[in-house]
């Protein structure tokens, strides 16, 4: 019953690449923060808003569980890379929402059932180092996605194994919705006079 | 992902809702989840509820005599429920069964109302989605009269690919009103 939309076709080895260079950029920004101290870390700007350690530790929970299942689709598919890439209906819908609105404001978080909210007081130093520990893991499987049909291999979501996105939508959700939140970051950081560099996401 | 965003994506497709429109629907829903062959509403019970499947399977079926019809399965990411009951208030005709563990959204009825009075796009969503239910079930009813068994069993499987994976057969024999024998035949058959 979806509305009859052309999804976007995207030069496969290029897609990757630049998803690639994306994670780049996050491995920066995520070394970057690495220079604040921890109360910086966990300094909350607002009630109910979090905090920049809260944030990477969300990050961190998407990629406990979409890594593996990456991991586990990538090398166990025998399908072989394609020169093109299309994104599927669901894939396209759920990248799309991590951009950022017309006004250049960023989509409020969908609310989440579960207590899923990070704790409170967190461990800033171990959460980035996960986190970025994960960002390699996430390049290595860039490099491994480019051998592979990004079409074809799928990948369950986390909230419902019934449904599952093609690897290249899983990939580009994925580091968008990391995108969003850095964003996210760098406007809670500067909301809090938290001297952050000029350079922080610039591309 | 959460899964109102799934809720969201579904609802985007059919007629999006504005902003502060969303917000106030998708705090009305409740998570909630049953084991296997569990009766989610028995027939001559009024449907409260209209679900929106995150995991596991459901049928619709009706009773008559000794006979049993399959009206419909519903699995992620589509809506589940007894729907003209749903919006009628009057009490079903038709069981709603899982046939394996589920985890769904619900929304009570009377929250429903509130927010179709309240919010006419609510009310353009819900007519267009009915008018596409409506023209399956209108679809489904010429294909159990005119179609032969084979050709029934090629538009299942040409629409639902998948469902000969997640559905136990004999449900999709009744779906499609053939006996389990003959539905068996089809399958070392007609195999696409």
């Amino acid at each position: 019953m979806f509305k009859i939309i052309a999804m976007p076709s995207f030069d496969s080895a290029n897609l990757l690449n630049k998803l690639k260079n994306e994670v780049v950029k996050i491995i920066a920004a995520s070394e970057t923060l690495q220079q604040l101290d921890n109360a910086q870390l966990n300094q909350q700007p607002a009630i109910g808003k979090w905090s920049a350690a809260q944030v990477v530790e969300h990050l961190n929970t998407y990629n406990d569980y979409y890594l593996p299942q990456l991991k586990k689709a990538l090398i166990g598919s025998r399908y072989a890379a394609k020169p093109v890439f299309k994104s599927g209906m669901l894939g396209e819908y759920f990248t799309n929402s991590m951009l950022p609105k017309a006004d250049g404001q960023l989509k409020s978080k969908m609310k989440a059932f579960k207590a899923h909210v990070p704790a409170a007081l967190l461990d800033g130093v171990a959460v980035l180092n996960k986190f970025i520990t994960d960002q390699k893991k996430l390049l290595n499987l860039l490099d491994l996605a480019i051998q592979k049909d990004i079409g074809k291999i799928r990948v369950p979501i986390s909230i419902s194994k019934w449904i599952n996105l093609k690897a290249g939508d899983t990939l580009r959700f994925l580091i968008a919705h990391q995108q969003r939140h850095f964003l996210q970051i760098k406007n809670t950081l500067n909301a809090m006079n938290v001297h952050i560099e000029k350079a922080f996401l610039k591309s | 992902m959460e899964a109102l965003e799934l809720l969201k994506a579904q609802i985007d497709a059919v007629h999006p809702l504005n902003e502060s429109t969303w917000e106030e629907f998708s705090a009305l829903w409740s998570p909630v989840s049953a084991k296997r062959k569990e009766i989610l509403t028995k027939a001559g019970e009024t449907e409260k509820y209209l679900y929106f499947v995150m995991n596991g399977i459901q049928r619709a079926y009706a009773v008559h005599a000794d006979k049993e019809a399959t009206i419909v399965f519903t699995y992620a990411p589509s809506f589940s429920g007894i729907i003209d009951s749903f919006f009628t208030q009057a009490p079903s005709g038709y069981y709603l069964e899982t046939l394996t563990q589920s985890s769904l959204l619900r929304i009570h009825y009377n929250d429903m109302a509130r927010l179709m009075g309240k919010h006419k796009e609510m009310e353009v969503w819900i007519r267009i989605a009915m008018a596409h239910a409506l023209a399956g079930v209108l679809q489904r009813q010429k294909e159990l009269m005119c179609y032969s068994a084979e050709e029934k069993f090629r538009a299942l499987l040409k629409r639902s690919p998948h469902v000969l994976n997640l559905i136990p057969h004999k449900y999709l024999a009744s779906y499609i009103g053939v006996d389990p024998a003959t539905f068996s035949k089809l399958l070392s058959s007609v195999r696409l």
